[in-house]
């Protein structure tokens, strides 16, 4: 559903808004958050649903989310507050997992099958009789039935119709699922198999019903700023554009100081000197032979998904720090008693900062939309926020957020440092388009590339917290990289000192 | 050529409630305008502020010629515009 603003994205949105303005206003938290669910969804009749009231008690289950608070099942009879006073604290206060299904939204979609439409003319060629190899299809009454415990699945006779009559019907949130992490529960919902997710977080932007949500960490910042406690925001590539045409790049960074954070960076920093590092790493283990091939990081769910599904191959992938941690612990040297939040496009950020390796870097993360609910909450006007310079990173850095940026910042880079070297690339966005690569490569056939793996469909600018349409993102992304006073990442100031 | 002005509100609150994709929904209206025959030159500009300021509970605004719609989506905007281009258009 990315590109289309729906009701699952206004509740979603909403939800953030309103958590973020109970955080800033404070009160009884507890009385205060069962009203919010009245206030999104007024009235005494149901818009979306079979009953006003189921609809207010996903909102309930979603507010818990937004709060950091676990989701609960129907069967658990408690208020949406129960707990919310523990969650009100200025640190971090997360319970894996980080994806959850509210079960009772779920619409129980079945999993995969095949259908026969009325487009079925029933004719005498009947090519999808004969294709089946298993005889799941046959003709009655002049159409086309498949019988489902006969079906393999194997989608022939799709392919054979040749009036397009027959479809595949498969759950939003599987299709868009590329490591086959949605399960089914006894009542045929979905449930997530959390051995297998990776947190990319894209069943949660594809499921209709708003079934799936993550936890946020917007409440515990807001809790931390108006502590008194020095903020420092680190803003992923992919954010230009994110807010609308008002809030350039410029006064994106104003605006963030507006929240009550003291100072923003690019991280695009950090990414110019993954950049590089990986440039280096690719020269002296790749081309050297010593090593088969080289698969970026910065992406965690691909890394994941690589190290889960192909263990063989994981040690290919690169240890260098992704542009996140690179970037806190560059702020965290320069200002030791800050807390730093990340400011990204996607759930799966979450999901690394609260890895031992990373957590005493990192101290918040949270997604566009749930920042743009901070901004909505403190009711900041783009147009009269002025301009505050953003000039930490190059080019290269920044075209991180869009697919391919990677893999063109570090060609540059090796471009640059080893001008005799020939490398080749690969990339894919996507998981499943990425566990094809990989595949690939575990058979010998990308040996000697550089490989870009992309969870998200278009990059970062696709991840399920952004905001714009990808397509004007990346035109938008473009734009803010060609701003930038270098283009490639050996010329980032950070990498000379 | 007649000329159609549609201006969207981008504050922060009508950018949360999805503003930029009616933008999108109207630049894509503008490709079909061969299919619905529509005349009228339709101008998308997105401005700062349209309406009130804080219209938190009304957003996101979208002013199609004079009139300003409130709550606005993709589907009421462009509603809107085939309407007051309805005198132009021939379906085929």
């Amino acid at each position: 559903m990315r590109g289309i603003y729906t009701p699952v994205t206004a509740i979603r949105r909403q939800v953030f808004a309103r958590i973020a303005k109970l955080a800033y206003e404070g009160g009884d938290f507890a009385r205060l958050v069962e009203d919010i669910p009245f206030k999104i969804v007024p009235g005494e009749t149901a818009r979306y649903r079979d009953s006003v009231f189921k609809e207010r008690a996903i909102i309930g289950e979603r507010l818990r989310l937004a709060c950091g608070l676990d989701v609960r099942p129907a069967s658990v009879h408690a208020p949406i507050s129960d707990g919310i006073d523990m969650s009100a604290v200025s640190e971090k206060f997360y319970q894996p997992p980080l994806v959850n299904v509210i079960s009772f939204a779920c619409n129980a979609c079945e999993e995969k099958k095949y259908t026969v439409t009325d487009g079925c003319q029933g004719c005498l060629a009947s090519p999808c009789i004969n294709i089946c190899p298993v005889k799941a299809v046959r003709m009655e009454h002049g159409h086309s039935i498949i019988d489902e415990e006969k079906c393999i699945k194997c989608g022939r006779c799709v392919d054979a119709c040749p009036y397009n009559a027959i479809i595949k019907v498969e759950r939003p949130c599987s299709q868009a699922c590329g490591v086959d992490a949605i399960e089914s529960d006894s009542l045929g919902r979905a449930k997530i198999n959390y051995d297998k997710c990776v947190s990319c977080g894209q069943c949660l932007v594809h499921c209709p019903f708003g079934a799936i949500a993550d936890k946020s960490q917007i409440f515990q910042l807001i809790h931390a700023i108006k502590d008194g406690k020095e903020i420092i925001a680190e803003i992923a590539p992919a954010f230009v554009g994110q807010f609308g045409p008002t809030a350039t790049p410029d006064r994106v960074k104003d605006a963030i100081k507006q929240l009550g954070i003291a100072e923003v960076y690019e991280v695009a920093i950090g990414a110019d000197i993954g950049a590089v590092e990986e440039a280096h790493h690719y020269v002296h283990e790749v081309v050297s032979g010593k090593q088969p091939f080289l698969a970026t990081s910065c992406c965690p769910s691909w890394s994941v998904m690589a190290k889960n599904m192909f263990p063989t191959i994981a040690p290919y992938v690169s240890q260098a720090l992704t542009p996140m941690v690179a970037t806190a612990r560059i702020i965290k040297e320069k200002h030791p008693d800050a807390m730093v939040v990340f400011i990204g496009p996607c759930s799966s950020k979450k999901l690394e900062a609260s890895r031992t390796s990373v957590r005493s870097d990192v101290d918040f993360v949270i997604t566009f939309e749930e920042l743009m609910g901070m901004f909505v909450a403190k009711q900041i006007d783009f147009s009269q926020v002025p301009s505050d310079v953003l000039e930490d990173a190059t080019g290269a850095g920044r075209g991180y957020a869009v697919a391919g940026g990677v893999a063109n910042a570090i060609a540059g880079s090796i471009a640059e440092l080893y001008p005799d070297v020939e490398f080749k690339i690969d990339r894919a966005e996507g998981l499943s388009n990425c566990r094809k690569m990989l595949a690939l490569a575990k058979a010998g056939k990308r040996d000697g590339y550089l490989m870009e793996g992309m969870a998200c469909p278009g990059g970062c600018i696709g991840g399920s917290g952004t905001i714009m349409p990808i397509a004007r993102a990346a035109a938008l992304v473009k734009e803010f990289q060609q701003k930038a006073d270098a283009q490639n990442a050996v010329q980032s100031d950070y990498i000379s000192k | 050529m007649k000329v159609l002005h549609v201006d969207v509100c981008t504050c922060a609150e009508c950018v949360m409630n999805g503003c930029m994709d009616i933008v999108d929904a109207i630049e894509s209206l503008k490709k079909l305008k061969s299919d619905v025959k529509i005349k009228t030159q339709i101008i998308v500009s997105t401005k700062p502020c349209v309406g009130d300021a804080l219209h938190y509970d009304k957003s996101p605004i979208v002013s199609v010629g004079k009139k300003i719609i409130e709550h606005a989506n993709a589907q009421t905007v462009m509603s809107q515009i085939m309407e007051l281009t309805s005198k132009d258009v021939k379906r085929s």
